[in-house]
């Protein structure tokens, strides 16, 4: 696992502290319950604050998984801090 | 604090059996990350807690602060923020910018104030309650360029300042200090517009994280320390006094102004009744002469005791805190030498000592905030007042009292001792809370009550809180004794009683004894007693009363048992209790 990814997960784990790492990297809004409108907020908070982003309100609806946050972070080729 | 901390931080809950800090967080905005970084930092400051942050609706204040329940949450947050006070403050409505606006908008943020101000009022008088004042800068709406304040924004201002002006007298309020938080949070980097309108949260992240510690302090809400002890030469003044003379020690604008300054401060501490000794490597001759200079700004009277002599300064402050009878914990011990501060703080690990930073500006300055920080606390009571000179009193009761702490028959009867009984006062009564939150030594079971909790208790039809004062011809020591219970029958259960130390030797707690079973005609007391590491007089006191083995609990006293064993006592009792 890349650091990027591992940083990544540690995120989602802040949110969703209840789900095992391997549950983490397969959650999408779809699968999961938990994936409110207040957890997405959340995460996207946590996200642009350890990767220091600014997540723009268009591209929020298409983060709606975990695999969908890794490739943003990868297109844009951030490391955060 | 990072969210991501602050979340990872809330999600290790204390254990279930743990107290609940229950927080009712009571803002307009959508509170998001606020409650999260405000549960956080309230688990920083007191771990062995569990913490349960309730939000509201979104949107609506005043609706919010009615809907409060006392029974559920055990104090109340209002975070306040222009928007409340007139939507077109804010920017997620669009109302209207036009000059034409402005006098309308300032009327209507006046009349939402004057509304604001009564429900805060009524909620304080329901529960403990913590406000912050509008954080973020106004929008820019008004027709003055940003480098002028004009008429209409300082109106708004003013409207602000007189809400809280007002509502600071409340006494179960409490407003976060907007200097501080100007410290924690740069003013123009709190907004974050983009959350504001998408999410409607409209806080910085670090703003939210400075806002949380700041209302965690307040809800926190800890017990200030009792004792300053500090010493003279190059601390209380510039200058070694037996090298330079009396006239040679100084505190001017010229030189060591710096001393001056903390001499200012440690008397105004003196003044809320912060108990000040002075240890002192010294002759006690030259001090005294010292003290005699009529441009001290610290009176001879404004502390007890001195201690000056050339020992340890360790066995110095062991005398004063023997004196005082109070823990090391509660006190600080200030010193310009950091090798006598190195010993203080060998000696009494507990304590906070700190080295006095001479020639040190910004340290002084540092120093006097810290200062203010472990020893400010909400209110001032009369006790404040009146604690130095009951202390001073105590040196002719010590005289009296034998190696066993015992004072004779003769020196009680000669006091002139008058013990008064009365209820505790279901609001506002600061002291009674005080006593049963901070008292150590004669302390039942160690027990503490939260805001809530006392506020809960006090009002609760059943239950006898009495308050307990006494003075005798050495003056009054105030109110220094609280008993908490319920009458079950023929049978009185004391679920907590305190007395202040000051009041030892005086047999005050036989009288309290005695006034509840004569007042409260039941036949026998229980007492909710536990062993405390720091309870040894109140031990004592059930030792020698039962004549026997040190105290288990639980402790039944029948009335016949204390009228054979209660010793002599000549107080005269006063009582307004009705039950």
């Amino acid at each position: 696992m890349s650091e990027q990814e591992h940083r990544l997960v540690r995120c989602f784990a802040s949110v969703f502290p209840w789900l095992a790492p391997e549950e983490i990297r397969s959650i999408s809004a779809e699968s999961a319950e938990s994936w409110d409108s207040l957890s997405a907020v959340t995460l996207a908070a946590v996200v642009q604050e350890e990767f220091g982003l600014d997540i723009g309100p268009e591209v929020l609806p298409n983060l709606d998984s975990f695999e969908a946050f890794l490739r943003y972070l990868r297109q844009l080729n951030v490391d955060g801090e | 604090m990072k969210l991501i901390e602050a979340l990872e931080l809330i999600r290790h809950p204390a254990a279930d059996t743990a107290p609940e800090v229950r927080i009712s967080l009571i803002c307009g905005f959508t509170p998001l990350h606020l409650a999260t970084f405000l549960a956080a930092a309230v688990r920083v400051l007191q771990p062995e807690r569990r913490v349960a942050v309730r939000t509201g609706l979104f949107g609506d204040l005043g609706g919010n602060i009615a809907r409060v329940d006392p029974s559920s949450v055990g104090c109340a947050v209002v975070v306040i923020e222009w928007g409340d006070l007139d939507p077109r403050l804010a920017i997620r409505t669009l109302g209207g910018w036009k000059p034409a606006a402005m006098a309308d908008i300032v009327g209507s943020a006046t009349e939402s104030g004057a509304r604001l101000e009564k429900a805060l009022k009524e909620l304080a008088r329901r529960v403990p309650t913590i406000l912050c004042m509008p954080t973020l800068p106004l929008p820019p709406l008004f027709p003055t360029g940003p480098d002028q304040a004009g008429l209409f924004e300082m109106k708004l201002h003013r409207t602000v300042a007189s809400l809280a002006e007002s509502l600071s007298e409340c006494p179960d309020l409490r407003i976060a200090n907007p200097q501080l938080l100007n410290e924690k949070s740069p003013h123009d980097e709190r907004y974050d517009v983009k959350s504001d309108v998408v999410t409607g949260f409209p806080y910085s992240l670090p703003h939210a994280s400075a806002m949380g510690e700041l209302i965690a302090g307040l809800v926190h809400n800890r017990q200030p320390k009792k004792g300053l002890i500090t010493d003279l030469d190059d601390t209380l003044w510039a200058g070694i006094v037996g090298e330079d003379g009396v006239d040679g020690i100084s505190w001017s604008l010229d030189r060591g102004h710096m001393h001056g300054l903390y001499q200012q401060f440690v008397a105004s501490l003196a003044g809320a009744g912060v108990l000040v000794g002075v240890a002192s490597k010294n002759d006690p001759a030259v001090v005294k002469r010292a003290f005699d200079r009529s441009d001290l700004l610290l009176s001879r009277d404004d502390i007890f005791p001195f201690e000056v002599q050339w020992s340890r300064k360790s066995e110095s402050v062991e005398r004063i805190l023997k004196t005082w009878n109070v823990g090391a914990d509660s006190v600080v011990f200030v010193d310009d030498s950091p090798m006598e501060v190195a010993e203080v703080n060998a000696a009494f690990p507990r304590m906070e000592c700190i080295v006095f930073p001479k020639n040190d500006y910004p340290g002084v300055w540092n120093l006097l905030r810290r200062l203010r920080d472990v020893f400010g606390k909400p209110f001032l009571t009369e006790e404040d007042f009146i604690r130095l000179h009951s202390l001073r009193a105590a040196g002719a009761w010590q005289g009296a009292v034998d190696s066993n702490g015992r004072s004779s028959d003769g020196f009680l009867k000669a006091s002139e001792a008058c013990v008064v009984f009365e209820p505790v006062q279901p609001d506002g009564d600061a002291r009674a809370f005080e006593l049963m939150n901070k008292t150590n030594q004669f302390n039942l079971n160690g027990k503490r009550f939260s805001e809530a909790e006392w506020r809960s208790i006090v009002r609760e039809p059943a239950a006898v809180l009495l308050s307990v004062s006494y003075k005798d011809k050495y003056g009054p020591l105030g109110r220094i004794s609280v008993i908490l219970g319920r009458i079950i029958g023929r049978k009185f259960q004391v679920n907590a009683w305190v007395m202040s130390c000051r009041a030892f030797s005086r047999r005050i707690e036989h009288q309290c004894v005695k006034y509840l079973f004569e007042t409260l005609e039941v036949d026998e007391i229980e007492f909710d007693y536990e062993s405390t590491p720091r309870n040894g007089p109140l031990q004592e006191f059930f030792t020698e009363l039962l004549e026997g083995p040190p105290p288990v609990p639980p402790i039944i006293l029948s009335r016949q048992q204390f009228a054979a064993r209660v010793p002599a006592l000549f107080h005269r009792v006063e009582g307004t209790i009705h039950v």
